[in-house]
């Protein structure tokens, strides 16, 4: 195992930034730690410095202002869990949480943490992009605002600069929409995901007034399926609807991907997928 | 009985509880150093040079060792000696070890490790059996790339299959499997100061790895003691040395403290995996559904070196018929290497693997003869004087029928109501059946176990037994047998347990042979102790032998119990008279080799058997399987512990399950745990175990076995709930979910969308 | 609380004070060390066990400040001011804690590897939810694999211990 050899707590997010400022691309951001011990433990970053922001109060933040929410990156998944007003105002979300490793991982891993990963399976992302999440991201320079997808540049690459910490996410609230997170694994627990789902929707007079899907792990990182989206928007939809609807998402996500191993599998698994996420939308009736 | 078909406390449960530390990795010894072996990365090659000096150069590093510095033979193996300890000029798959490092701390082991040169020059790579057996391919081995070939032949399969109304023939294929215990390989040495090396250990038999280490290392046995440290299950991987070799190697040459802990990377690199089974399998019966004739074609991958292949491929041939009666049978079955890794001993032997067979067969000849899955086992099943597929006539220990007979009720009410009640489309319900039968023992040949106990002059009564309990409860077993025969509570009982230095051969807990064959090792020595005591109390009392019984550690008169002995009191006059107070006992189950051209005889004294049913629900949509619930019924002989049985049951249940539906090692890919998913608690079903007893009269206390029993139904459970919730069947496992939504597309369930 | 180190550079081990198993202790620490390292290595408590050293096993759980957390991935450094209990805190100079007694009773330890892990995920999931339901004990366990026992009878201890407990704080 090959240790970092510093470690740093800075006590409030000014000092957090002073250092991140000062370390560059030398800072490695401990958190939960679920991912960087399992990196660490394979060689990589031996003589880093392990910046401790896992106590940080400004990355708990957790508040409905003006119709948006607003997460700290720092929250635990437990915390999401825990959580009356993520409840109603993420649904999506709050069900990707509970379906993330296991109640030990749960525990200290953070919502900032899984997003910054940048794994095309991150369980997180899906239920954020719905959402239009937006992430804050500080320096000692300043502030920017970006939508998550942005960050996600390509698999285990991430669009933080050196210097810069995600502290929060906005997200639009749902409150009142239909949400559902689906994940298909191997297995019930402790798995990663092998297609996710995270969905959004809202019933009006004549069919779906807003839909928001996005899919995880089906492409090399999580994404909107806006196509989907388009079809479904102002139906009220039959199951008929629904498997059309799988069949422009399976296309998109072969088109996005590529033709792979996995393809033969997901492309149907995927329609499979959308068709029983969405089905109860179906039998709320039109 | 006082003390058996009783859930004692288990021994050995307290310590766990209270975290002491007891396993391989938890025992510290004043500064010890730290071993780490270095591995190939080829699969197959040449070792043009290995450059140690370097690395011996290292700080921290006090010794590298490659297979010069091997004194005795660098050839182990547990049934054919074809593996060295340190390749000698050749390594056959990735991980092979080729050096040893002894260091101060982690840090200079690795730098040593990372200091070691070598060059290999690539030899041709075979990654299948069929490759292997290929005509001009490489020979992996001297001897060529067959490593066994075992044949089971009976009757006139050629003219029964003509008479055959229906014959079913299929192929089916099982993966590498990874055993996946929680505790990786561990251990410890020293040197005691009369020269003896010393090695605590996680292993399933100690006693083999003494032999093999003094082999290696060209010493006398008693110049090496092993001692089995507390085991975090082995499920036979634990029977091939792991760490004992390298601890024993470092510590002839450094004489100071040694530990080797596997990384759970290492384990699932370097150990010993279950054989991938393909099996061709062909079955006629008449209209009726009576089974006329089996055919099957076995093909065993056994990896870079031999291990358990041979017996791995002798059971899969003796078993393929499944616990049913056949009077004509052609089994061919092959042990063959190739340079993936070593496929090894694993809960079953092959019987999981040809398991799913059989069960396969069975639900397609019931469906293709619009017969009960129910009645077409029943029709067919082994009863009390049967003859199997080897020729031997069954003795009164036969409980398939009752074990079908057992979940008949649950059969039909599953059947019946639950299936139908299924509330969504796209969610189909199955129930299946797995039946299955296992022989007790090594086969074919001696695997005695022997045992001794003693009473000392305080009254004392202490069991000596070489059985290796690695979380089955063998030494609670057996300890309730010593306890019923000599009237004592089993927590009165001392016991040395797994040291070769102080207890004798058990023989390996392998093959569930403990609780029959050591149990009765040491039925017989507490027998006969019984029987000094009972002399001795005879003649005190002036009571006949047969009014007197044992109890609570005196021998009483039964027609009036104030008159009574103490177990001390006897154990001085016995001394006194120079009568012996420590008494052996030896058994060995009766069999007889099997006829190399027929494979015909008596492989195993005694055959446990068992059935399952899976309630399975599978989304036809995904390819997700989930097992509602399991019924488990197993004829155990006699549940000498009743929990410990369940307890087997229902780990073998959830290994049953991940092998269904879960598990596959891929050499090269399967890395670490989080490439190998094993059922969690949230994958379990209900399951129900029952306990059938029918009793084997060779058995102690009627008891026979049930450790890998426990595993073998289930797959085949699983596989034909969902091959009757889908109409179609998975032929591969696991039946994981490209593969049970491939046979869902086939079936027809998946409503057709092309994508383009 | 401020740290030390708080200029780039190589730096010394780290101080670290917390609570163990009911007993204050103060030591140093080094950068990257686990929590897992830490107990077993230097505090010479062998309950938690490495089974897998990637947080996808549960050997190693301990529970920190109440809550159940993965051993192996935690950094020691990250217990500074926080309190610790560990397998070997379970027991009281009276006896066994009620879910050691409950897994004794109940026959849920087989090979034990597993066991500290199970003890400690039920010990933190019964000081939050002391009754639970058998959905939740399973939510809470499903991250301490087991390869022997199957899981049911572990998960029965559970809820006898949780009975246990119950029926002794008169709720």
């Amino acid at each position: 195992m090959r240790w970092a050899a510093t470690y740093h707590r800075p006590s409030d997010l000014t000092r957090a930034l002073e250092l991140l400022d000062a370390l560059g691309g030398q800072a490695l951001l401990l958190a939960g730690g679920t991912d960087l011990m399992v990196e660490m433990r394979e060689g990589k970053h031996g003589g880093s410095h392990l910046v401790d922001i896992s106590r940080l109060p400004e990355l708990k933040l957790l508040e409905l202002k003006d119709g948006e929410i607003h997460l700290g990156a720092g929250l635990t998944f437990t915390e999401i869990l825990g959580s009356e007003l993520l409840r109603l105002h993420a649904p999506a979300l709050v069900q990707a949480a509970s379906q993330i490793g296991s109640l030990q991982i749960r525990n200290v891993a953070t919502l900032g943490g899984n997003v910054v990963h940048c794994s095309p399976c991150a369980d997180s992302v899906p239920g954020l992009l719905v959402q239009d999440a937006r992430a804050i991201l500080q320096s000692r320079g300043g502030t920017r605002d970006v939508p998550v997808q942005e960050i996600l540049v390509g698999p285990y690459k991430s669009g933080i600069q050196p210097g810069e910490l995600l502290t929060r996410f906005s997200l639009r609230s749902a409150s009142g929409m239909w949400g559902a997170f689906h994940k298909l694994a191997r297995r019930s627990a402790l798995a990663i995901a092998r297609l996710s789902l995270a969905v959004l929707a809202r019933h009006g007079d004549e069919g779906l007034s807003d839909v928001r899907i996005a899919l995880g792990s089906g492409t090399p990182v999580p994404r909107r399926m806006v196509e989907v989206e388009e079809f479904l928007l102002g139906k009220a939809p039959t199951e008929e609807d629904l498997w059309e609807a799988g069949r422009v998402l399976a296309s998109k996500m072969v088109e996005v991907a590529g033709m792979r191993a996995s393809t033969v599998y997901k492309e149907r698994a995927a329609q499979g997928l959308l068709v029983q996420a969405m089905m109860p939308l179906v039998r709320h009736g039109n | 009985m006082e003390w058996i078909s009783r859930s004692v406390p288990r021994i050995g449960a307290l310590e766990r509880l209270r975290g002491m530390p007891i396993f391989g990795g938890d025992i510290q010894l004043e500064d010890c150093l730290v071993l780490r072996v270095l591995r190939s990365h080829r699969p197959h090659a040449r070792i043009l040079e290995l450059e140690v000096e370097e690395a011996r150069k290292i700080q921290g590093v006090e010794g590298v060792f490659t297979a010069r510095d091997i004194p005795g033979k660098n050839l182990i193996g547990l049934i054919t000696k074809d593996q060295p300890l340190l390749a000698q000029d050749r390594v056959r798959f990735v991980g092979d070890p080729v050096a040893l490092v002894a260091a101060r701390d982690e840090e200079s082991a690795q730098r040593g490790l990372e200091a070691i040169r070598v060059r290999y020059q690539d030899l041709p790579a075979i990654f299948s059996p069929e490759e292997a057996l290929a005509e001009g391919a490489v020979a992996i081995h001297q001897e060529g790339n067959l490593l066994h070939r075992r044949v089971v032949r009976k009757g006139d399969v050629a003219s029964a299959m003509e008479r055959a109304a229906v014959v079913v023939e299929r192929t089916y294929r099982t993966p590498h499997i990874e055993h996946a215990y929680l505790e990786p390989d561990a251990g410890v040495g020293y040197l005691e100061w009369d020269g003896t090396l010393v090695i605590l250990a996680s292993t399933q038999n100690p006693h083999y790895d003494q032999k093999e280490v003094a082999g290696l290392l060209g010493l006398q046995e008693e110049k090496v003691r092993v001692i089995q440290a507390a085991t975090g299950g082995g499920f036979g991987s634990k029977l091939d040395l792991t760490v004992q070799g390298f601890i024993g190697l470092a510590l002839y040459h450094l004489g100071k403290p040694v530990r080797l802990v596997f990384s759970r990377e290492e384990a699932y690199l370097a150990t010993p995996k279950r054989h991938p089974l393909t099996i061709w399998m062909r079955t006629g019966a008449d209209s009726t559904g009576k089974l006329l004739a089996l055919q099957a074609r076995i093909v065993c991958d056994t990896g870079a070196y031999s291990s358990y292949g041979v017996a791995v491929a002798t059971r899969a041939a003796i078993h393929a018929t499944g616990p049913y009666q056949v009077e004509n049978v052609e089994v061919e079955s092959l042990a063959v290497y190739t340079n993936n890794p070593i496929a090894g001993a694993m809960r079953g032997f092959g019987v999981p693997q040809v398991a799913f067979a059989h069960e396969s067969q069975m639900d397609i000849l019931a469906r293709e003869l619009g017969m009960d899955p129910l009645q077409i086992r029943r029709r067919n099943a082994l009863q009390e004087g049967s003859s199997t597929a080897t020729g031997q006539k069954l003795g009164s220990s036969v409980g398939i029928l009752e074990c079908l007979e057992a979940l008949e009720p649950h059969y039909r009410e599953a059947m019946s109501s639950w299936k139908g009640s299924g509330d969504s489309r796209y969610v189909r319900r199955g129930v299946g059946l797995g039946a299955m039968w296992y022989g007790i023992g090594n086969t074919g040949v001696q695997n005695p176990s022997t045992a001794r106990v003693e009473l000392d002059e305080d009254g004392r009564v202490t069991l000596f037994t070489g059985a290796a309990d690695m979380g089955q409860g063998s030494t609670t077993v057996l300890a309730q047998i010593a306890a019923q025969v000599l009237g004592i509570q089993p927590d009165r009982l001392r016991l040395v347990v797994a040291d070769t230095a102080r207890t004798s051969n058990a023989g390996a807990s392998s093959a569930s042979r403990q609780t029959y064959i050591s149990g009765n090792a040491v039925l017989e020595a507490c027998t006969k102790l019984a029987q000094v005591l009972l002399t001795e109390a005879s003649d005190l009392l002036r009571a006949p032998k047969d009014t007197l019984l044992l109890k609570g550690e005196h021998v009483a008169d039964s027609r009036d119990p104030q008159r009574r002995v103490s177990f001390m009191e006897l154990a001085r006059r016995a001394r006194k008279k120079n009568i012996p107070l420590s008494w052996q006992g030896y058994f060995d189950p009766e069999t007889t080799p099997l006829d190399p051209e027929t494979g015909q005889g008596i492989p195993y004294a005694t055959y446990a058997f068992a059935c399952q049913l899976a309630q399975v629900e599978v989304d036809v949509l995904t390819g997700r399987v989930s097992v509602r619930r399991i019924v488990a019924a197993h004829d155990v002989g006699r549940a000498v512990h009743p929990e410990a049985v369940k307890g087997q049951i229902l780990g073998g249940v959830a290994m049953g399950l991940g092998f269904a539906l879960m598990e596959e090692f891929v050499p090269g890919s399967t890395a670490s745990m989080k490439d190998y998913y094993i059922p969690t608690a949230r994958d379990m079903p209900e399951v129900l175990p029952i306990i059938v007893e029918a009793a084997e009269p060779s058995g102690p206390f009627g008891a026979k076995g049930v450790g890998e029993p426990a595993l073998i139904p289930t797959a085949p459970a699983i596989l034909n709930g969902i091959a009757d919730a889908l109409g179609e069947r998975v032929y591969a496992l696991p039946a994981n979910l490209e593969r049970v939504l491939e046979a869902s597309i086939r079936a027809g369930h998946f409503p057709d969308r092309e994508v383009n | 609380m401020n740290m030390h180190c708080q200029e780039p550079g190589p730096c010394g081990p780290i101080p670290v004070r917390f609570r163990l198993n009911g007993r204050e202790v103060s030591l140093q620490v080094d950068a990257g060390q686990s929590v897992l390292h830490l107990l077993r290595e230097k505090l010479g408590l062998k309950g938690a066990k490495e089974g897998c050293g990637i947080g996808e096993c549960g050997a190693c759980t301990v529970v920190v400040d109440g809550v159940a957390v993965n051993g192996c991935l935690m950094m020691a450094a990250q217990l500074d001011g926080r309190e610790v209990l560990t397998v070997e805190g379970l027991e009281s100079p009276v006896g066994l804690h009620p879910l050691q007694e409950a897994f004794l009773e109940h026959h849920a330890v087989q090979c034990g590897f597993c066991t500290p892990g199970m003890l400690m995920s039920a010990y933190a999931l019964l000081a939050r939810n002391p009754q639970p339901t058998r959905d939740q004990i399973v939510e809470a366990l499903a991250g301490n694999l087991c390869r022997c026992t199957g899981y049911e009878q572990v998960l029965k201890a559970v809820e006898a211990a949780a009975r246990r407990l119950a029926s002794r704080s008169g709720t």
